[in-house]
């Protein structure tokens, strides 16, 4: 009997423990970036945008695009399989309203083997433009973007599988113009 | 003195040693069933282990998955929609960078607040036998989140634009301001 206590105790440890890892992985691997340390800029910011859609607001707004009209349609397709679009733009009046760390903050999250650098743009006059897709094997199951130029930062999270090549289609639909992005993968160029 | 005595307890004994027989006798062993109380019975100790294991590791997992969407929404609050905090120039003080960062977020949120896009205009579609079903209050809000995710897209191709043109070696400039969000 004093046999399956020990069992049984040491086997609801071990789930305990299971839980608890599991819970720290699943955290770990999400494609979400953590944005909200960035609200405080909004106070210096001349212009925010600000965009926190959830899965069951594009679930919603799917409902609403028109099937007929092909640009919506395209547009639906594209987001029907979102699980969130988080965008938070801030620009501003004066260079370095924000600070590295800021940008650092974003960076540090954005590291592999989560996520991988696609696209790497450096300007010291411009700053920065970087994208970044995060991958389940060979699906794409993030995007980010993160946009550092004098007087502005903006960073774009969608989660889920982000179709590019579809995404590079919305040239010219509502006023989405031509990514180019898939011919130009894994591309890398520095602007001195 | 007869030593048989004690050696098997034969002949004749002495006084002395069967005084002493009376008064160590008592401490002697006297068989009998061991009684232990309930409370020192290990048992009993044990019995409520496994069931405070098993609470433990609910709790646990009960406190893990919180904290797990805590942290999941505390990046989305509350308001799920986009927005655009424009204060105007001429609404701004003019030392504006002597103001507190209170006093700046009561200029932004107060005067200059405003959509991305002005409020969306009710689009005559043919309604999909989804919509038919939606409420008025569930219709107002996807359309709401429809021109958030246009606001999102926008500003993401923008983004991607941005870095593909910059990469191709071309200004940006006239791609940003055709797309300006607001």
């Amino acid at each position: 009997m004093k046999l399956l206590f020990h069992t049984i105790s040491r086997t609801a440890l071990i789930w305990a423990v299971l839980v608890v890892m599991t819970t720290i992985t699943t955290y770990a691997q999400d494609p979400r970036l953590r944005l909200a340390h960035l609200d405080y800029l909004a106070t210096k910011a001349s212009e925010t945008v600000d965009v926190n859609i959830d899965e069951r607001l594009i679930q919603l707004a799917a409902k609403v695009f028109n099937d007929k009209d092909d640009d919506e349609a395209q547009i639906k397709k594209l987001v029907i399989g979102l699980k969130g679009i988080y965008v938070k733009s801030f620009e501003f009046e004066n260079e370095n309203d924000y600070s590295s760390a800021d940008v650092d903050s974003i960076r540090s999250q954005l590291r592999e083997p989560a996520w991988s650098r696609l696209l790497n743009v450096t300007s010291k006059r411009e700053g920065i433009v970087e994208v970044y897709v995060a991958l389940n094997g060979a699906e794409v199951v993030g995007l980010a973007v993160l946009s550092a130029e004098p007087k502005e930062l903006t960073v774009v999270n969608i989660i889920g599988p982000v179709d590019l090549e579809k995404l590079a289609k919305l040239e010219g639909n509502l006023g989405i113009p031509d990514l180019g992005i898939h011919s130009n993968k894994h591309k890398t160029k520095n602007e001195q | 003195m007869n030593e048989d005595y004690l050696w098997d307890k034969s002949g004749e004994p002495d006084p002395e040693i069967q005084q002493l027989e009376q008064i160590l006798g008592t401490l002697g062993y006297q068989p009998k069933p061991l009684d232990l109380s309930d409370e020192i019975q290990p048992r009993s100790r044990n019995r409520y282990l496994p069931l405070m294991a098993i609470a433990a590791t609910l709790l646990i997992a009960l406190i893990a998955g919180a904290l797990w969407l805590r942290v999941r929404n505390k990046t989305s609050p509350q308001l799920d929609r986009a927005k655009v905090e424009s204060p105007k120039p001429q609404q701004a003080s003019p030392n504006i960078e002597d103001k507190k960062p209170n006093e700046i977020v009561a200029v932004a949120t107060d005067k200059g607040s405003r959509y991305v896009q002005p409020k969306p205009k009710e689009v005559r579609h043919p309604r999909t036998p989804q919509v038919s079903k939606m409420t008025t209050v569930e219709r107002q809000e996807a359309l709401e989140a429809k021109e958030q995710l246009m606001t999102a897209l926008r500003l993401t191709s923008e983004k991607l634009n941005l870095a593909h043109r910059k990469a191709q070696g071309t200004s940006p400039n006239q791609i940003r301001n055709q797309h300006k969000v607001g």
